[in-house]
């Protein structure tokens, strides 16, 4: 008999709004495939650069799961400053060391961790996503925060860009992960 | 006066779900985040491979675009695989019109050299074109039933509306993720 694949856009229970529900499904299916794809990485492919002044993946990781709490905390929350470090466990919203300059190495904060470390950085950073949206409603979707960045720039965000925005920033640097880890296993095959 | 820098998620009238219009309005967000980051692109860069067998950024850019109409066609519009027409929406062959996946070994297919930007970035343009058109006509009762196709190696998946709008999303963010690496790639390569 065939295998059969599912792929159906599912609502998970508890939250208030189905809309927000399936963003949350969306996230949650990116960590997942991510995950799957990427639990046989060793600390040394976290760490590994294809040239300096490139992101790892280990930096990639920790970018995804500081960029969530913060974002989280600060446009769909509206808090005026974030708690990276309260959730990630003393990780700041700085230290993935992005933009790397030209010649960039890896933050030294990553260096020698392994999967298990950065798995626990997405899922953390999850679980406070999660609380946060659970009571939203589908009224929050257009509720906007205005933000005053040091460029001296105004930018205003509402609810409904920024879970969309959390879907494709995640789905990009998982392919970006991919992507380097193809590079990484090229690299080794060869050298 | 400074800057305002607004992200927002509006929906565009003339859809008959609010859903689906979301999705689209995310779509049209990706498209044009992609196209401002890559005007002046050049056919060197476009054209210009890692290693033989890998991707260029003008297959990415030839394969997002011949996805999302391939995918509208399977999950909005419920074609069947004989009434695909992909080619007749963008001039461009579903099955090799990309290059992908590639053999180990390749160069880029012919019939993509020396095409520029412009080239590209008009597949773009009636990609979502047709997808919008096609979008603006779905009821959200389509978006939940889940039906059945099967995959030329043998599978079956199942898959409903949601899910395919969903993966029209992810797959565009992904490449678009892949595209930056690449760029960064290339101005390394070119030191």
């Amino acid at each position: 008999m065939a295998e059969i694949v599912y792929r159906t856009l599912e609502v998970p229970s508890g939250y208030a709004s189905p809309v927000i529900a399936r963003y949350l499904w969306q996230l949650d299916d990116q960590n997942r495939r991510l995950l799957a794809a990427t639990t046989d990485l060793t600390p040394d492919a976290l760490q590994w650069q294809p040239a300096p002044g490139f992101n790892t993946m280990g930096m990639l990781f920790a970018h995804v799961a500081l960029n969530e709490v913060h974002m989280a905390h600060v446009m769909i929350e509206g808090r005026t400053a974030s708690d990276v470090p309260g959730i990630l466990d003393g990780l700041g919203p700085d230290d993935d060391g992005m933009p790397l300059p030209e010649e960039g190495k890896p933050p030294a904060v990553f260096a020698n961790k392994s999967m298990e470390d950065f798995v626990d950085l997405l899922k953390r950073a999850r679980e406070e996503t999660r609380r946060i949206a659970r009571p939203l409603t589908d009224a929050d979707l257009d509720r906007r925060v205005t933000r005053h960045p040091p460029d001296g720039s105004t930018r205003i965000y509402n609810v409904d860009w920024t879970l969309y925005h959390f879907v494709e920033h995640l789905a990009g640097h998982h392919a970006q992960i991919l992507q380097l880890k193809h590079l990484y296993q090229h690299r080794h095959a060869h050298a | 006066m400074s800057v305002i820098e607004r992200s927002i998620l509006e929906v565009e009238p003339g859809f008959r779900s609010q859903d689906v219009a979301l999705f689209m309005a995310s779509l049209d967000d990706q498209h044009a985040l992609l196209i401002r980051d890559l005007e002046g692109i050049t056919v060197a860069e476009l054209e210009w491979q890692a290693k033989p067998g890998q991707n260029t950024i003008g297959m990415l850019l030839a394969h997002i675009a011949l996805v999302e109409v391939f995918w509208t066609q399977v999950g909005p519009e419920r074609r069947s695989r004989e009434q695909w027409d992909v080619e007749g929406v963008l001039g461009l062959d579903l099955a090799n019109g990309d290059g992908m996946p590639a053999p180990p070994d390749a160069r880029p297919p012919a019939h993509l050299a020396g095409k520029t930007f412009d080239y590209y970035r008009d597949l773009l343009v009636k990609a979502r074109a047709y997808a919008n058109r096609v979008a603006m006509g779905i009821e959200d009762g389509v978006l939940s039933p889940v039906f059945q196709r099967t995959r030329r190696n043998g599978t079956v998946e199942e898959i409903n509306v949601r899910w395919v709008l969903y993966h029209m999303l992810e797959h565009f963010s992904g490449h678009y993720g892949q595209i930056l690496l690449l760029r960064h790639q290339y101005r390394d390569a070119a030191k």
